[in-house]
């Protein structure tokens, strides 16, 4: 009788743990759901009321004058981030080769910790630094190259220099992973065929790695596009399409989070702002079936 | 250049044998493109190098250069303004600062001790906790009111000699907050996927959901969060509204790394609990859950490192502001900043003539915070194993 009534106790505890825990996960994606909805039914107001043509090709945005084009906005987040591409993520993936092939054993932990920390390292505090060190030099470049008169400093090649900065360590540290987990069967494979170290890293270790380094550079580009107050300060913020590589532009992030404060919620101005973000997620959503498509099967990152 | 030479010194010392080697490709020094390749991983080197010499220095420089006003103790007492809560604020304050050095200075003893005598023993790890705490409750009774006053006084948008008093307050704040939400979900939602889950569709559905958030960039969280808590549930500008989307924000880090760690169990000894008549709950609650406990906790500290990095969310949720009367206030629905928000508000709007300083000060702050919780992080992860994966993830 009291061995039933312990276990039957037991039994509803049991199932109360069991419902808390996939509560829990449920919520996880309810959370996602709910997300995904809210965000989608402000931005489908927002492309119904301005329309999806004018909003992504229309030169001008301009929410004083209720004219919203989005193209600025789209070609500096892009343009940016392939530039952050350029200038930090094929150094931080020629650096992690070198890390994990030909450095000296010693140096690896104490490169990976640095890496690690820069990697942590608050976007704003890249973004002041950016503001107070880069943008002076960019100017000097910018009348270098363009002439006195030129407008430099805060624009599109101060921020993509300070993005390829902000998302290098990032990249870095996730190539190191990929390329850290080719076999080392292989490595010795190589070197027992007679390979030299550099024989080894470009034609085994690069090649059985690649699908890692995509993904990195892929993450390395959302987060490039994704980013918003490091850019804000840097960028210039002038919200036209930019007339060369230094002149003053804007990114989507940048323009939700300054106009977000004077838009009133409900309005055509704010719901422009969520149907821009959905050009973000969209970024995000190519990234995460990307990265699904290039490491099904094995696992990766 | 080195190379090179140690290559031809090589090939003098195994002159006799190579000549004597019947075919001369076979000797390593001779072989096309090793001239090429020598100077392609110089390039590589030089590339690499001077990446960690840009991030290594540039972290140095900025603790160096706002530094000092982290460590400016004044030799007199601060008096006490008349906002609410600042004596607390500053006990804890104190007892945090000392802790933190009480803390590291311990490490090192540890670890000195450790190599003298060989194998730590966990009488000295009892001793260094005890050392810790006392020396935390003797810096605050002791120097309460000699901080550094840019860590205690108010910010200011006008005048110079603004402080991060409140900003410092927030973020831990903050980092309590979200935590709150974090740790209970996360764990939960981990060990379901861990070891209750049976439907296999459910489980993909939220790896997908998992994904997606954790892809998503920062300002679409923040972007949700001004819908749904400013505007719908009309809360205005809150610490709450922060909390819930930095929480939401950590949600695959966290379960991220839980699962890890949870799935890192030995299976043996969950086998064993079964075997001694525990149920499944039971074993999960006890033995797994605590066995990777240091795990979780690492993944808790990283997810806290994020809160203080974060900005833009921040921004759209809870605002840019600090208010006198409320500044060291508990209560979650009113705004305030953080000390990343602050550091980007200085710049963009603030018109104080040393903000140059404010801004050097509050960017060494931050990244002494982060170095504290990666090294936290990365400690912890050292129990639970695996530290680099884990590492990695929250660098996303």
């Amino acid at each position: 009788m009291r061995t039933a009534a312990v276990a039957s106790d037991r039994g509803s505890r049991e199932a109360a743990v069991r419902l808390v825990l996939v509560s829990c996960a449920g919520l996880v994606l309810l959370t996602t759901v709910a997300m995904l909805a809210f965000l989608g039914h402000a931005g489908l107001k927002g492309i119904r009321e301005v329309g999806l043509v004018p909003l992504l090709s229309g030169i001008l945005w301009k929410p004083e004058a209720d004219t919203y084009g989005g193209l600025p906005l789209i070609f500096g987040t892009f343009v940016s981030a392939g530039g952050a591409i350029v200038v930090g993520a094929v150094p931080a993936v020629l650096a992690a080769l070198w890390t994990t092939e030909l450095a000296p054993r010693s140096t690896r932990s104490a490169y990976r910790r640095t890496m690690e920390v820069a990697a942590a390292v608050p976007s704003v505090v890249y973004g002041w630094l950016a503001l107070v060190y880069l943008v002076p030099q960019m100017e000097k470049v910018a009348h270098h190259v363009r002439g006195q008169g030129a407008t430099g400093g805060e624009g599109l090649a101060s921020a993509a220099v300070l993005l390829g900065i902000m998302i290098a360590p990032t990249v870095l540290l996730l190539s190191l992973d990929s390329l850290a987990r080719v076999p080392s069967a292989l490595r010795d494979a190589s070197a027992a065929l007679g390979a030299s170290p550099w024989q080894t890293a470009t034609r085994v270790i690069l090649p059985g790695g690649w699908r890692g380094i995509v993904v990195a550079v892929f993450f390395g580009f959302a987060r490039a596009a994704g980013e918003t107050m490091a850019v804000q300060m840097v960028i210039g913020g002038a919200r036209k399409l930019p007339e060369n590589a230094f002149s003053p532009t804007t990114t989507i992030s940048t323009q939700i989070v300054m106009d977000m404060q004077n838009a009133r919620p409900g309005t055509p101005g704010s719901n422009v702002l969520f149907a821009m973000s959905l050009v973000l997620l969209v970024v995000s959503v190519i990234v995460v079936l990307g990265t699904r498509w290039l490491t099904r099967g094995g696992k990766t990152a | 250049m080195t190379g090179l030479v140690d290559a031809r010194a090589r090939r003098a010392e195994n002159g006799p044998l190579e000549a004597a080697a019947s075919s001369p490709r076979l000797r390593r020094g001779m072989r096309s493109g090793r001239l090429l390749e020598e100077v392609l991983g110089r390039l590589l080197a030089t590339i690499a190098i001077s990446v960690a010499v840009l991030y290594g220095g540039g972290l140095s420089y900025l603790v160096a250069r706002g530094g000092s006003r982290l460590v400016a103790f004044t030799s007199f007492a601060t008096p006490l303004s008349d906002v609410d809560g600042e004596d607390i604020m500053r006990f804890v304050l104190a007892a945090g600062i000392f802790a933190a050095l009480a803390w590291a200075a311990g490490i090192v003893i540890r670890e000195v001790v450790a190599r003298v005598r060989g194998g730590a023993s966990r009488k000295a790890d009892r001793i260094a906790h005890g050392v810790t705490g006392l020396a935390a409750l003797a810096g605050a009774l002791a120097f309460r009111d000699h901080l550094p006053r840019f860590l205690i006084s108010l910010p200011s948008e006008t005048r110079a000699g603004g402080g991060i008093g409140p900003e410092i307050f927030n973020t831990i704040y903050f980092a309590f907050l979200s935590t709150l939400v974090t740790l209970p979900v996360g764990v939960g939602a981990a060990l379901y996927m861990a070891r209750f889950a049976k439907q296999r569709r459910f489980v993909a559905a939220l790896r997908m959901a998992l994904d997606t958030l954790a892809s998503l960039p920062s300002i679409v969280y923040g972007l949700f969060g001004f819908l749904v808590f400013v505007v719908e549930m009309k809360l205005g500008y809150s610490l709450f509204a922060g909390a819930i989307v930095l929480a939401i924000l950590n949600l695959p880090l966290m379960v991220g790394i839980t699962e890890e760690s949870l799935r890192a169990v030995p299976r043996e000894l969950e086998e064993a609990s079964l075997a001694l008549g525990a149920t499944p709950v039971q074993t999960a609650l006890r033995v797994t859950v605590p066995y990777a406990w240091p795990g979780i906790l690492s993944a808790l500290v990283l997810t806290i490192g994020r809160v203080f990095a974060e900005s833009a969310p921040l921004i759209m949720t809870a605002g840019t502001t600090v208010s006198r009367g409320t500044a060291y206030s508990l209560d979650p629905f009113r705004g305030g900043e953080t000390l990343a928000v602050h550091l980007w508000y200085v710049n963009s709007a603030g018109l104080a003539p040393d903000r140059a300083d404010v801004s050097a000060g509050t960017a060494a702050a931050l990244v002494v915070l982060i170095l504290l919780t990666n090294v936290l992080a990365a400690r912890l992860a050292r129990f639970g194993g695996a530290a680099g994966t884990r590492m990695r993830r929250a660098t996303r």
